[in-house]
């Protein structure tokens, strides 16, 4: 079954729309679903055209198409087990918030807290991502446990913040802190990023591009060759964070 | 009349000594207080009564129109923003929070401007703070972060540190050792043992340098850390663990810096690491007087302490998503009331131009940069002077404030339990 869901003009078109209903499974049941604008509840054609084709019997069989103004929707497959959301453009904040399963694929850039939690599946941005790609919510201190995330373009900062598991790959550059906290899992950076991994005690981050500003609590543990797109690098090696006793691996293409 | 041990209600510090000279409605002296606080009491350039929009210019009008208005306002709203209360007492704040809750508002405070940060990170590793009192009388060591107590907080070192002698101190300008770390040499770093000049954005470097020294590690330092030698990071940690009692506060040049939350989240961890050796804290310079007071009421009530959404009935709460220089930024507020604060001169510009875009109601005693934004507003009485209500100090100590004399202006409580009831009844609950 195939969902298009297209925005239909506000007026105000700045206000955000709180979308976590939109995930596949929801459609499967023709349930009456609800949105947010502000305060407002709405229902989804009051907030979207809808046009069904086609049938399906278990989740997985659903793909929800978004397109128009939908950078202001946010929450978009929050809990999503299975399926496929493909977003047209740009998607507004916590995209594939707690995910477990399913895939999202976004054409645009995607706004803060992409897969936040995410647990399983797979998330891929062809554009950029902003702060917070891949990371936890406050005050949580576990981040991402499984699945990818794919950011084609840059991401923003605190990327990756308490990741615990799961692979997150950012082919361009990341902004400050990236890593932080880092627990687990696997980072690989194609670009450069600042700050890199403060604060981590496990878990694996690959920078191919610079390191700016590198911290001073990272012991050199020596030189290993790693892979990224078909090439194979030579990495310096470094261990920590040491003023937090930490145990985590970083590396860092060798100039 | 000569009124004694008179709060003032103009920083974090919340000096309870002051004495007062009043006469009639005014202030005319105050012993013991900062320039300030003289400032603070002895000003005078209140609006004389509500005022509201007509075109170009402004025309007068009643209190219970232009709390009509402001009902009327907020009803009509799908997402409108309640700012500010860090300039109110705690009675106020606490009808704000239900009032928003009414509304399906967000709420936020100047913590969003200040020390949120602070709290995101105290939220991450817990806090190892004390009162004021434990460290007049025990810290021997002081660090200020970030700060610049001699111009923001001017009686911070002579009521609690530098200049004042404690139960276990009792020549504490000889016997406490003061450490400035800060970007520039201020008037704070002029008096201080030891003056750390850290490269800005730096700070988070320092922190992780320090903790591993003090834990031992001092192999792994290299030669300078963000433009600060190792030798002198090693005579700093040093000195740091030389202390029987030390206490470290800081300010929004730690805050505020890139890295912002995670800086002090790393000063939390490197006071933690310090614990291990000898006795330490860490405590926030908090700046406007009751600000510490809305991070408590809104958490009393809503679970969290500022930057809080109530949309959808229910409190949720994300600074970068919802905190009100983000929210305005992206434009997503369709109106705003200004409690007890003056975003108009503290907010970027983008925020400002929003706010003169939507309709912004400000509740505050004098004009200020966000009356030009606004399309009403309703002048009331200055908590501490002619109204009372309790707020908090610093240190998380609830004091109560004084009305000095009864004058003319309702208090900010009056104003926001009629909005409260017009808003019910609009909504009829
Ligand atoms: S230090 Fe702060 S609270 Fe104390 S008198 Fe000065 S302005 Fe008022």
């Amino acid at each position: 079954m195939r969902v298009i869901l297209q925005t239909k003009p506000r007026k105000n078109p700045h206000i955000p729309i709180e979308a976590e209903a939109v995930i596949p499974q929801n459609f499967l049941r023709k349930n009456d679903i609800r949105v947010y604008e502000g305060n407002k509840e709405r229902k989804l054609e009051e907030i979207f055209y809808i046009t069904t084709e086609g049938p399906a019997v278990s989740p997985d069989q659903v793909e929800i198409v978004l397109a128009g103004e939908t950078g202001t929707l946010k929450r978009v497959g929050e809990y999503m087990n299975a399926g496929r959301i493909v977003v047209e453009g740009d998607i507004g904040m916590h995209c594939g918030n707690f995910m477990s399963a399913g895939e999202i694929i976004i054409r645009g850039n995607a706004d803060a807290w992409l897969g936040r939690e995410m647990r399983g599946g797979m998330i891929r941005c062809e554009g950029n991502a902003g702060h917070y790609c891949a990371a936890g919510y406050r005050g949580e201190k576990r981040g991402m446990r499984g699945g990818t995330v794919e950011v084609m373009g840059n991401s923003g900062d605190f990327t990756a913040e308490y990741l615990c598991g799961g692979e997150v790959r950012i082919h361009g550059d990341c902004g400050d802190l990236t890593g932080v906290e880092m627990r687990g899992g696997t980072l690989i950076i194609g670009g450069n990023c600042h700050r890199p991994c403060g604060n981590m005690t496990g878990g694996t981050c690959m920078i191919f591009g610079n390191a700016d500003a590198m911290l001073p609590t990272f012991r050199s543990n020596g030189i290993e060759e790693r892979e990224y797109e078909g090439q194979r690098f030579q990495m310096m090696v470094f261990r920590g964070d040491v003023a937090n006793r930490g145990k985590g691996t970083l590396l860092i293409r060798k100039k | 009349m000569k009124i004694e041990d008179v709060v003032c209600p103009f920083c974090g510090c919340l000096c309870d000594d002051l004495v007062v000279e009043v006469e009639g409605t005014r202030v005319v002296s105050v012993e013991n207080g900062c320039t300030l606080a003289s400032e603070k009491f002895m000003g005078d350039h209140r609006l004389k009564s509500p005022i509201r929009r007509a075109g170009k210019r402004w025309e007068e009008t009643s209190y219970n129109e232009a709390i009509r208005e402001t009902a009327e306002i907020l009803c009509d709203a799908d997402r409108p923003l309640l700012y500010g209360w860090s300039g109110t007492h705690g009675e106020a704040q606490s009808i704000g929070i239900h009032l928003a809750e009414l509304l399906g508002a967000l709420v936020d405070n100047t913590s969003t401007v200040c020390h949120g940060p602070s709290i995101m990170a105290i939220q991450e590793v817990g806090h190892p703070g004390c009162t004021l009192g434990q460290v007049k009388n025990r810290a021997d060591v002081i660090v200020y972060w970030g700060t610049n107590p001699i111009d923001a907080h001017p009686r911070h070192m002579s009521r609690y540190t530098t200049f004042a002698d404690g139960f276990f101190l009792k020549e504490a300008f000889r016997d406490r050792k003061v450490i400035v770390v800060d970007v520039r040499k201020t008037e704070s770093a002029n008096i201080a043992d030891e003056f750390v000049k850290i490269q800005p954005g730096g700070d988070y470097a320092v922190l992780s340098a320090l903790r591993a020294i003090v834990m031992g590690k001092r192999g792994i330092i290299p030669l300078s850390v963000s433009g600060v030698s190792r030798e002198q990071l090693f005579r700093v940690a040093a000195l740091l663990l030389s202390a029987k009692f030390g206490a470290i506060f800081f300010g929004l040049g730690l805050t505020m810096s890139p890295g912002k939350y995670k800086n002090i989240r790393n000063a939390i961890e490197l006071t933690e690491e310090l614990n291990r050796h000898t006795k330490y804290t860490i405590s926030p310079m908090r700046g406007h007087w009751n600000v510490y007071g809305s991070n408590e009421v809104f958490t009393w009530i809503s679970g969290y302490p500022y930057a809080v959404d109530f949309a959808r009935g229910i409190a949720f709460y994300n600074p970068g998503e919802t905190t009100s220089v983000d929210v305005l930024r992206r434009k997503e507020c369709d109106a705003c009331l200004v409690v007890a604060s003056d975003p108009g001169a503290h907010f970027p510009k983008a925020c400002a131009e929003h706010l003169a875009q939507i309709p912004t109601i400000q509740i505050d005693p004098h004009t200020n940069a966000t009356t030009h934004l606004s399309r009403i507003q309703i002048p009331v009485a200055v908590t501490g002077i002619d109204a009372e209500g309790t707020a908090y100090r610093m240190d998380g100590v609830p004091i109560r404030t004084r009305m000095l004399f009864k004058g003319n202006y309702p208090s900010d409580t009056e104003i926001l339990e009629r909005l409260y009831a017009l808003v019910k009844e609009a909504k009829g609950l």
